[in-house]
């Protein structure tokens, strides 16, 4: 534990020191941001309430989903892609550590450092130029960190699963696109899925992805109460635990596959 | 006139050998070919698809339904892939110019900016397409597109400018890297704002946003004004009836200020290490 700790705290020291990324993201998700806030408020010109949702809502919901999206950043998948092309791999997998383990303090450090840098400066904008985004209820504070810190987790194993292809295909910067392009635009993260049509509804919400934006962001703008909050936690669980078996037995096999590749 | 049509002919020649080569590198690597596939589709296809669905749910957007919508994306990928394909290299000038990698194009008895454009033709752009051209001819469908002669090079009048337009600010934009010397990546950024002002009908964004895209950088010719042109929908912002040909006109006059502007950016040139 105190050696995860220790890769945790030299990550947070590592990700103050760049400072070009930083400011890259933010100006990002700003643009990203406020475009969609005028996409909302055109389509709201002439409608006060669409699927029980008023444009005060969905202006809440597009600031927060840029926060989300600070927290639930990765680098796991790259950093796998980049030791297996490199070969560092094989010298990973021989220290006395947990390889995934590392990763996981690594992407830690990552968020928190990611906290201070990003998080407030795009709170900040939001306030000033869409709106406060003020929680619905104040009961549901609970509940939505608990939703959120399970699709942190969540959204961790997708990756670190995802982040395993690399073992087999080689070239994995194409698939890494496809990746976040299907999590940015199924998860309800700029357009939410009550949108969408009843049957593609129902396929995606057998998919983890909505468990990722979606559940904690209805949450937050109180869409989401009583048994169907009881039934997004539930099924947030449900992928944590399955997730977390196939992360194991992946890794256990993947694993294995390296040492014979290196001799 | 012989010697002008004869280095005419020449660029031609050297431009065909070097889509033959961009070709060959690109079939070097099957896998990589397939994820560009996949990616480039999914992005724009299932982009467009949820943007439809919120549109549909109410009915229209500034005035625009979902099927002139979809002509307006369609023709804004169609044009992104376009300039992807020929101009994509404006995004990386800084890279360029850091490694000192001018210094082969300026010994060799071709224009420079023609070279550091066509030498490196990105033939992964045509992946683009595919995806521009499904939305576009589903928008066609929806909106009744009539298929004449002279509509269909409407279109082809309408792509030429707005690829140049496009490319014309990459060179711009890549070309500042001569005096900052940075090798700062903005290419993502380029992306979502020209993606996010081009796909979407401008009228949505305040007007300060309209003004600056209209008359600073030209951005709202890209897309905006020729197709609302094209389709007959008005907006308060500017009336025009030509937009298409300003389209074209302002294209060109980009490409050439961009040109200037490279030949000024180069003569700043210093190569790296000796």
């Amino acid at each position: 534990m105190k050696i995860y700790s220790y890769v945790c705290k030299m990550q947070i020291l590592r990700s103050m020191t760049y400072k070009f990324n930083v400011y890259g993201n933010i100006i990002m998700q700003t643009i990203i941001m406020l475009t969609t806030s005028f996409f909302w408020k055109a389509l709201y010109q002439n409608a006060e309430t669409v699927q029980g949702v008023e444009i005060g809502s969905m202006l809440t919901y597009t600031v927060i989903s840029s926060c989300i999206s600070v927290i639930l950043t990765t680098n796991v998948e790259q950093r796998i892609t980049r030791s297996v092309e490199k070969g560092t791999i094989a010298v990973d997998l021989m220290r006395p550590v947990n390889i995934f383990a590392v990763f996981f303090a690594e992407d830690l450090g990552n968020v928190v450092a990611l906290l201070f840098q990003n998080l407030l400066p795009i709170i900040f904008i939001g306030c000033i130029f869409i709106q406060v985004p003020l929680l619905a209820s104040g009961a549901s504070v609970l509940m939505f960190l608990i939703s959120l810190c399970l699709a942190f987790f969540i959204n961790w194993l997708l990756a670190a699963i995802f982040g395993m292809w690399a073992f087999t295909a080689i070239n994995m910067h194409a698939l890494l696109q496809v990746k976040r392009h299907l999590i940015r635009l199924l998860s309800g993260s700029m357009i939410p899925l009550w949108f969408f049509p009843e049957w593609l509804r129902i396929v995606l919400e057998a998919f983890p992805f909505v468990y990722l934006y979606q559940l904690p962001l209805s949450i937050y703008i109180g869409k989401c109460d009583g048994m169907s909050l009881i039934r997004g936690i539930t099924i947030q669980l449900v992928w944590l635990a399955v997730l977390s078996f196939i992360f194991y037995i992946l890794q256990k096999r993947a694993a294995r596959k390296v040492m014979i590749q290196g001799g | 006139m012989k010697g002008i049509a004869g280095t005419i002919f020449h660029y031609i020649d050297v431009t065909f050998v070097n889509i033959r080569m961009a070709l060959l590198r690109v079939v070097e690597y099957p896998s990589n070919i397939i994820g560009w596939l996949l990616s480039n589709p999914v992005q724009f296809l299932v982009g467009f698809a949820t943007i439809q669905f919120a549109v549909s749910e109410f009915g229209d957007i500034n005035g625009w339904n979902y099927g002139q919508l979809a002509f307006l994306y369609g023709l804004a990928v169609l044009s992104h892939a376009l300039s992807m394909i020929f101009f994509v290299q404006g995004w990386f000038m800084g890279n360029y110019v850091i490694h000192g990698e001018f210094d082969r194009y300026l010994t060799r008895p071709m224009s420079v900016l023609y070279q550091f454009f066509f030498t490196n033709i990105n033939i992964i752009g045509v992946t683009d397409l595919i995806p521009g051209l499904c939305v576009f001819l589903y928008g066609c469908h929806k909106v009744g597109f009539h298929w004449s002669i002279g509509n269909v090079f409407m279109i082809f009048v309408l792509l030429t400018g707005a690829t140049l337009i496009r490319g014309g600010i990459y060179i711009i934009l890549g070309t500042t890297t001569f005096w900052t010397r940075s090798n700062n990546d903005f290419a993502q950024y380029t992306q979502e704002i020209f993606d996010k002002t081009t796909m979407y009908p401008l009228s949505m964004y305040p007007e300060g946003v309209q003004f600056v895209l209209t008359y600073l950088i030209p951005i709202g010719w890209v897309t905006f004004y020729p197709v609302s042109n094209m389709l007959g929908l008005s907006n308060d912002y500017l009336q025009t009836s030509a937009a298409v040909w300003l389209t074209l006109l302002i294209g060109i006059l980009v490409m050439v200020l961009a040109a200037l502007f490279f030949r000024l950016g180069l003569r700043n040139y210093e190569s790296a290490g000796n």
